[in-house]
């Protein structure tokens, strides 16, 4: 890797072999994700798409008898060194899970929840930073005469894009979607859709996604992984039209997974 | 279709129907009887000087004040102290420790102490303060009480913030929230209702305790607030007023029991109330 190129990665993973248990969930996974640049995750179900991202903000840690090895390196440094700070790291990393999860209090305290976590920010900067982070995720138009309701009283749809909103406030370095749009609408689909491409300006981003359509509109890198392993890694567009592995074509044409 | 076996099956329905109904009303009836009575014998009673004064001796005119108060001070302190154990206990059990050796452990005992026969706590209590104390107070009663409340908190409270499903903590967790500020202001807070329901309940278990209270509060036929000293309690003199031979004594053990009766009737009922709007889809 050149000098230029080095500059150019968020974060290097190698050799990341993930357990739980002795369930061996990833096998020597090796690959890079590009600052300011998409990367997108495919694969057939179990594959250990969910596993790979809950490694990149140590999540699992919170469960005993799972474990990483390897090195997976955030701008030169080894999160999953023990030295590491969670918190510290988690509040860099933002993630969106694949079925929403407001937290049980308004809709203003969910977004403020994050913000208000390391910062001490005065009031109307608050109020200014939630009503950002909702306009970013498409939502302020249908809660903003209602920022005192629970965010539980939201449609299935809202409340994901409350926890995308959520998770973009805190201006987090490197975003986590795990098949974020699997409970939307096309509309809203489309919408997050534009949220990501607008969000990679600052941000670098991994999406998990079972929609390949999705994949190659939002990505600029691909990986597709099977039982563990990543197969194949590269270019979006490279990936999409001239894979160099099988498996890699028969998936992404539907012939399995 | 074979018309001897469909006709089998609806005269079976029809019996098992009948049978569910007759225990239901058998269970029901002495329900009813029992409540019946107690309006009967109690209602009379329900006036403004029960409330007002104190157990009077045989013969004398009275009320069942200092028994009320001696409840309500005894059942304040054993939830004002056992309450904030019982949580902080259940939500170690439920968050910290779930899959932890020690959690194990103190969870069998916690079973154990919760289906104890009271009468056991009762008497650790008077080995452990009554004996100490050299005399029967407020404050070993308000102990055995607070021994009844805790386990009933740990169990409820470890049970409500299990149902909160992981991803709501992980959700809070990824945002780099430490893990007690997830616990107080997120898993706290969406098993709240459940939580407060454990600690009603556990008042509606103690309201009605006595044979605990027999060896550690004993009974005082005077006004007294210090809990230092033995102190009245309802159940306590409902016992002894109900085995009296005076008639007098015998309304006021009717009226008390009623008392009792509408209290815990209470308590169960905003438990209920509190349960139910949470119960979201
Ligand atoms: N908590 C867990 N304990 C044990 N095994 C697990 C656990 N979570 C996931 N696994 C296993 O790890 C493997 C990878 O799971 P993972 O959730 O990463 O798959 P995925 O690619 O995200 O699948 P999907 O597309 O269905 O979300 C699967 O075989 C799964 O059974
Ligand atoms: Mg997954």
């Amino acid at each position: 890797m050149t000098m230029a190129e080095n500059g150019a990665v968020k974060v290097a993973i190698n050799d990341l072999s993930f357990f739980y248990g002795e369930m061996q969930a990833l096998k020597k996974i090796t690959l890079s994700l590009r600052r300011n640049k998409v990367t997108a995750f495919i694969g057939p179900s179990g594959c250990g798409k969910s596993t790979l991202l809950r490694v990149l903000n140590r999540i699992y840690e919170i469960y005993p008898n799972q474990r990483a090895t390897g090195e997976v390196l955030m701008d030169g440094e080894n999160i999953l060194s023990p030295r590491q700070d969670l918190n510290l790291l988690r509040a860099k990393v933002g993630m969106v899970f694949q079925k929403p999860t407001p937290f049980p209090m308004s809709i203003f305290d969910n977004i403020a929840f994050g913000l208000q976590l390391y910062d001490r920010l005065p009031r109307s900067e608050l109020e200014g930073r939630v009503e950002t982070a909702l306009k970013r995720a498409a939502l302020w138009d249908e809660v903003k005469d209602k920022l005192h309701q629970s965010g539980n009283s939201l449609s299935g749809g809202q409340q994901q894009r409350l926890c995308i909103a959520r998770s973009v406030a805190t201006k987090p370095e490197l975003i986590l979607l795990d098949e974020p749009c699997s409970a939307l609408d096309p509309i809203s689909t489309a919408k997050i859709e534009e949220l990501i491409a607008e969000l990679s300006q600052d941000y670098t981003i991994t999406i998990v996604t079972h929609n390949m359509q999705q994949a190659s509109r939002v990505s600029d890198f691909t990986a597709f992984m099977f039982l563990g392993e990543l197969i194949e890694f590269g270019e979006t567009e490279k990936i999409f039209t001239t894979p160099t592995k099988k498996r890699t074509e028969d998936y992404i044409t539907g012939r399995f997974g | 279709m074979n018309q001897g076996r469909y006709l089998r099956r609806r005269i079976r329905n029809l019996v098992f129907l009948s049978l569910s109904v007759l225990a239901t009303g058998f269970g029901l009836a002495w329900l009813v009887a029992v409540l019946g009575t107690l309006l009967y014998e109690g209602f009379s009673g329900l006036n403004f000087q029960l409330f007002a004064e104190m157990t009077p001796p045989p013969g004398e005119d009275g009320g069942l004040l200092n028994a009320i108060v001696g409840s309500l001070m005894m059942n304040l302190i054993a939830v004002a102290v056992g309450t904030p154990i019982g949580i902080l206990a259940g939500t170690y059990l439920a968050e910290y420790g779930r899959y932890s050796r020690v959690a194990f452990v103190i969870r069998f005992v916690n079973d154990i102490l919760l289906s104890a026969p009271s009468i056991v706590l009762g008497l650790f209590i008077y080995v452990a303060v009554v004996l100490p104390m050299g005399h029967f107070s407020a404050w070993a009663g308000a102990a055995v009480l607070g021994t009844i409340v805790i386990p009933v908190v740990v169990r409820t409270t470890e049970n409500m913030l299990l149902l909160i499903p992981n991803t709501l903590r992980e959700a809070g967790v990824a945002l780099g929230a430490p893990r007690w500020h997830v616990i107080r202001h997120i898993t706290w807070r969406a098993a709240q209702a459940g939580i407060v329901t454990g600690a009603l309940l556990a008042i509606a278990r103690i309201s009605g305790e006595t044979a605990p209270l027999l060896f550690t509060a004993l009974n005082n036929q005077f006004w007294s607030l210090d809990p230092n000293a033995p102190i009245a309690s309802l159940p306590v003199v409902i016992f002894q007023f109900a085995i009296s031979p005076y008639e007098d004594w015998q309304r006021l053990a009717w009226s008390g029991a009623l008392l009792i009766t509408l209290a815990v009737l209470a308590l169960s009922i905003t438990a209920r109330l509190l349960e139910s709007p949470q119960e979201r889809k």
